[in-house]
């Protein structure tokens, strides 16, 4: 039995095993859930309401306004602020991290600022963006700005800097010049750590903009958060902390297929499932 | 055997006293020591020494990629300058553009020289046939073998037509088999192409097989030591080096060859 149940884990499951898995690991952990909360079960369903509850501030959440908007009006108001800090930050932290990569000089300059923003969490950024624009978009999309630019940065300076000399030079014996090998050879190579670099920049985004919000709004899925726990809705507190942990997986996983798209070469392609 | 030095206007390639000192943190480390090297049109240059007398480096130096400390490379007597589709390097590491497909890696120097999509196409069509890759064409090159992947770069660095075709030990990384089957396809390259080739390797056989004139190198620093030519009429060329290798002029030539190494790698 033992060595059954070992080879069981060993052999990686086929696609309809892998699902059987997924779906038995939420329902046991639904059933836990459902068993501690039920009258009787040794958890207050003051800290911790049964399941049933909260599919019941879901679907209360979705047929009527929830401090002043819908949920899609709050889930569109998160989702606005975090892609347009990204896309800024990729705009400018995309470029700067392959030109930091290419060129030792840029590097030589820019490097150290991002040694110093790196540690800095960007949620220390908040006092300072309310100081200086006020509880307002501008301030969670700054806020989301330096969040997503160091990764950004650094990854794309990694992805440009760690290819293989020798495609280099074999781009140069056959007569490539400088704009060609790094536009051609460079960047394309890099094309699937380049990608990474912007998935991780887009998770850090996300959740800095949810513990923005829990600060500095008037509206999205952290302002809901918060607003539940003060009220003790814990049931609409537990919805929009799913709604968080769902688009934040469901961007990695866009993400992961806009790398199959664009570089359908990519070894990390076969690797991953 | 007659010992040939090409000299004068009908070298193709021409390495004139080419020295070249690296500064590393030990020191000054000499790895070339005065190279003088003419290789002819047409002719099949295989440069063979013992490891770390600096063949590599003086391939890099030949093919632009590394400047040399003294000397100088003339191409048709003119200086080379830098790097360049007049010499194309097949590496020992294949070095293929792991996102183009065998296609666009051996339309790769076509394209950055600006030749148009239709003698593109033609000329990238006719190698692959050339090289018999027809099939592999939009394949990835991880998706091939080892000597697939050598044979895409050959043909790679063959389809911009350079004056002269550097190969720096090109079948290092392969495994036995697949070694002595591109051997036999390179013999063939040459002997139909009439490619001007200069080749490093270790292996005295291969140097044997390939080469027209077979330059031996001494240990570092490494000067040119001696250079024996192979003669272009040799019974075994056109047998596989299988049976090449146990022809009795191709055993005497590896014999001698070999001794000259040896007494390099002993003096080290």
């Amino acid at each position: 039995m033992a060595t059954r149940v070992r080879s069981f884990w060993r052999t990686p499951p086929g696609k309809i095993a892998w699902l059987a898995i997924c779906l038995g690991s939420i329902v046991v952990l639904l059933g836990a859930w459902w068993y501690l909360t039920r009258p009787g079960g040794g958890i207050s369903p003051l800290f911790l309401p049964p399941p049933d509850e909260v599919l019941d501030a879901f679907v209360r959440l979705l047929s009527r306004p929830y401090l002043g908007s819908t949920l899609g009006q709050h889930i569109a108001a998160s989702l606005e602020v975090v892609m347009t800090g990204w896309l800024a930050a990729g705009l400018v932290g995309l470029p700067l991290g392959i030109a930091m990569g290419w060129w030792r000089k840029a590097r030589w300059v820019a490097f150290p600022i991002f040694q110093v923003l790196r540690p800095v969490p960007p949620l220390a950024w908040i006092p300072l963006a309310i100081v200086w624009l006020g509880i307002g978009e501008s301030a969670r999309v700054f806020v989301v700005f330096i969040a997503a630019i160091v990764p950004w940065v650094m990854n794309s300076m990694q992805a440009v800097y760690s290819i293989d000399a020798l495609l280099v030079s074999a781009a140069l014996t056959l007569g490539a010049n400088d704009r060609q090998i790094l536009t051609r050879v460079v960047c394309r190579t890099a094309l699937p750590t380049l990608v990474a670099g912007a998935r991780i920049s887009l998770g850090n985004a996300w959740t800095t903009l949810v513990a923005a919000e829990l600060l500095a709004a008037t509206s999205g899925l952290g302002y809901i958060a918060l607003n539940a726990s003060r009220t003790l809705e814990i049931g609409i507190l537990l919805v929009a902390m799913a709604i968080i942990g769902v688009l934040g997986a469901l961007f990695s996983v866009i993400m992961q297929l806009v790398t199959r798209i664009v570089a359908p070469w990519s070894r990390a392609n076969a690797e991953g499932a | 055997m007659t010992t040939t030095k090409a000299h004068g206007p009908t070298a193709k390639m021409d390495i004139r006293g080419v020295s070249k000192t690296f500064d590393t943190r030990a020191g000054a480390v000499h790895a070339l020591d005065r190279c003088d090297l003419a290789i002819r049109e047409g002719e099949f240059v295989v440069v063979v020494g013992p490891s770390g007398c600096g063949k590599s480096t003086l391939m890099m130096i030949a093919a632009g990629l590394e400047a040399p400390s003294t000397g100088q490379i003339l191409v048709d007597g003119k200086p080379a300058g830098p790097a360049g589709p007049q010499r194309t390097v097949v590496f020992q590491r294949f070095a293929l553009f792991p996102s183009e497909t065998v296609a666009q890696n051996i339309a790769f120097g076509l394209r950055v020289a600006g030749v148009d999509r239709a003698e593109r196409a033609r000329r990238v069509t006719e190698q692959l046939e050339f090289m018999r890759l027809s099939q592999f064409r939009d394949a990835y090159p991880h998706e091939l073998s080892g000597g697939m992947q050598q044979r895409v770069a050959i043909a790679r660095a063959l389809v911009v037509r350079p004056e002269i075709l550097l190969m720096d030990e090109p079948f290092g990384a392969l495994d036995a088999q697949t070694r002595t089957v591109l051997q036999e396809e390179v013999a063939r390259l040459s002997r139909e192409m009439n490619y001007t080739v200069m080749f490093i390797t270790h292996s005295v056989e291969e140097a044997v097989y390939l080469g027209d004139r077979v330059v031996v190198m001494s240990s570092r620093p490494g000067r040119i030591k001696k250079e024996i030519a192979i003669p272009r009429d040799a019974g075994w060329r056109r047998l596989d080096i299988e049976e090449a290798s146990s022809e009795p002029g191709f055993i005497e030539l590896k014999r001698e060859i070999w001794a000259l190494i040896r007494t390099e790698i002993v003096r080290q």
